[in-house]
């Protein structure tokens, strides 16, 4: 179990994470709801290592969080534009995981092929549509095996149709055991997934459900409705 | 007039020029491109302490001329009782003036590759050092060329300083014909047309090598 105890973190004397606690089962998607600026992607920065937390603590089955036990998809990919397809999978693989050349295509192919990318194996990212770059930082990410999934943003470079494919994809994930954390202002996103919903505002959470509970009875989460029905948090919680 | 008979006659003297002026463009290049390299990283580092001491070194070579360093590198050794010989001193602080130069082409490099190149590697896994090598200098190296390509050329030029402490690059060779003939038109002619010839190849080369980097673009 991921476990987030306590997490605040200001950034030039402006608080934009405030003592933010959850836990996470292994297999569980959570989805940290909120508009721009509210701290979510901050946190997903926290556990990646990016930034770190000024109190509280991450621990992942009551241990420090390993090295290398979380992965990261950007909301701009971030692949490496003087690689290919395949050696953008390849080189972590090689440098960091310590896996032989022949290892690391062997993984890189397997993956590709998975995310239907194996025409495009050894095009440059500039050459690729959204989804295709999307689906590369999935594999990239995938690669190295991390126990936890971050995704910042997972659907804004992509159109609604993709949003499906993307919902699909981290069910599939989460249900191979993978702890999935996304931040998103996405509604759409998370109607399709079976997941446990943040709502965030001011670094806070101010509201918590499931995918399932808020479907059952969303009356009881006036916050989480209301911004999924395309208001913001901010003109419920006035 | 130009007399080609008497170029023809000294070409031996003008080709061993050529070849100390090389020798010390392309040492100096290499030290520089190292050292640059080394005071770029720095300055687009963290560590406060060691970015002041590189933006000093930058500041002193900069604020001072390369003909000073090149005699004032040759003397101090000398007074400290290093008989370094004239070309190796020339070609240190030739190369110790290029890479504060160089430090800033490597600077504007790095700074140039997006931030998020370096989350990504870091969020992979890479260290700082695999970071630098493996993600960031591939990148950097398409706004580094150009800028390299133009020291090169000002240090195939400026090895002719290295003349004063008594090197016999192709400038000294110049003058030592010269001495002989008192043709000074026709030897400054053939030395200014060997210095175009030089730098033209190399101007061309790297284009060459540009190109073939940014093709992936």
């Amino acid at each position: 179990m991921l476990s987030l105890k306590n997490i605040s973190k200001h950034f030039q004397n402006k608080l934009v994470v405030d003592d933010v606690s959850f836990d996470v089962q292994l297999g569980e998607i959570i989805v940290l709801l909120g508009k721009s600026g509210v701290g979510k992607s901050t946190i997903l920065r926290i556990l990646t290592g990016l930034e770190s937390n000024e109190s509280g603590s991450i621990t992942f089955n009551d241990l420090p969080l390993p090295a290398q036990s979380v992965g990261m998809v950007f909301q701009e990919f971030n692949l490496f534009p003087h690689l290919t397809v395949e050696e953008n999978i390849t080189l972590p693989l090689q440098k960091v995981a310590g896996k032989t050349e022949v290892e690391a295509q062997e993984i890189a192919r397997t993956l590709l092929a998975t995310y239907e990318l194996t025409a495009q194996a050894h095009a440059y990212p500039h050459k690729l549509s959204g989804g295709q770059k999307q689906r590369v930082a999935f594999a990239r990410t995938l690669a190295m095996q991390p126990k936890i999934l971050c995704c910042d943003e997972p659907t804004s470079a992509l159109d609604p149709m993709l949003t499906s494919t993307v919902a699909q994809e981290i069910n599939k994930l989460a249900q191979q055991g993978l702890i999935i954390i996304l931040a998103t202002h996405d509604t759409e996103l998370i109607k399709q997934m079976a997941c446990t919903i943040y709502l965030m505002k001011h670094g806070k959470i101010i509201e918590a459900t499931t995918s399932e509970q808020l479907m059952k009875n969303p009356e009881k989460y006036p916050f989480i409705k209301n911004f999924t029905q395309g208001g913001t948090s901010d003109t419920t919680n006035n | 007039m130009i007399n080609f008979d008497l170029l023809l006659k000294y070409y031996p003297l003008l080709l061993a020029g050529v070849v100390t002026s090389l020798q010390i463009a392309f040492m100096s290049c290499t030290i520089g491109t190292i050292i640059g390299t080394g005071l770029g990283i720095v300055l687009a580092g963290k560590n406060k302490v060691a970015k002041l001491f590189a933006q000093a070194y930058v500041s002193i070579i900069r604020g001072t001329p390369m003909l000073i360093q090149i005699m004032g590198t040759y003397f101090i050794l000398r007074s400290f009782g290093i008989p370094i010989p004239a070309l190796w001193s020339a070609i240190i602080s030739i190369g110790l003036n290029s890479a504060a130069y160089l430090s800033q082409t490597i600077l504007t490099g790095i700074t140039s590759v997006g931030k998020g190149q370096f989350e990504a590697a870091k969020a992979l896994g890479f260290s700082s050092a695999q970071t630098i090598r493996y993600i960031v200098f591939p990148q950097a190296i398409r706004s580094i060329l150009p800028n390299l390509e133009s020291e090169i050329v000002t240090l195939i030029k400026d090895s002719s300083l290295a003349s004063i402490i008594g090197v016999y690059e192709l400038t000294q060779q110049g003058q030592i014909i010269i001495s002989q003939t008192y043709d000074t038109p026709s030897v400054y002619f053939a030395i200014g047309l060997i210095y175009l010839t030089l730098t033209t190849t190399v101007t061309i080369l790297m284009s060459l090598l540009n190109k073939k980097i940014n093709y992936h673009a």
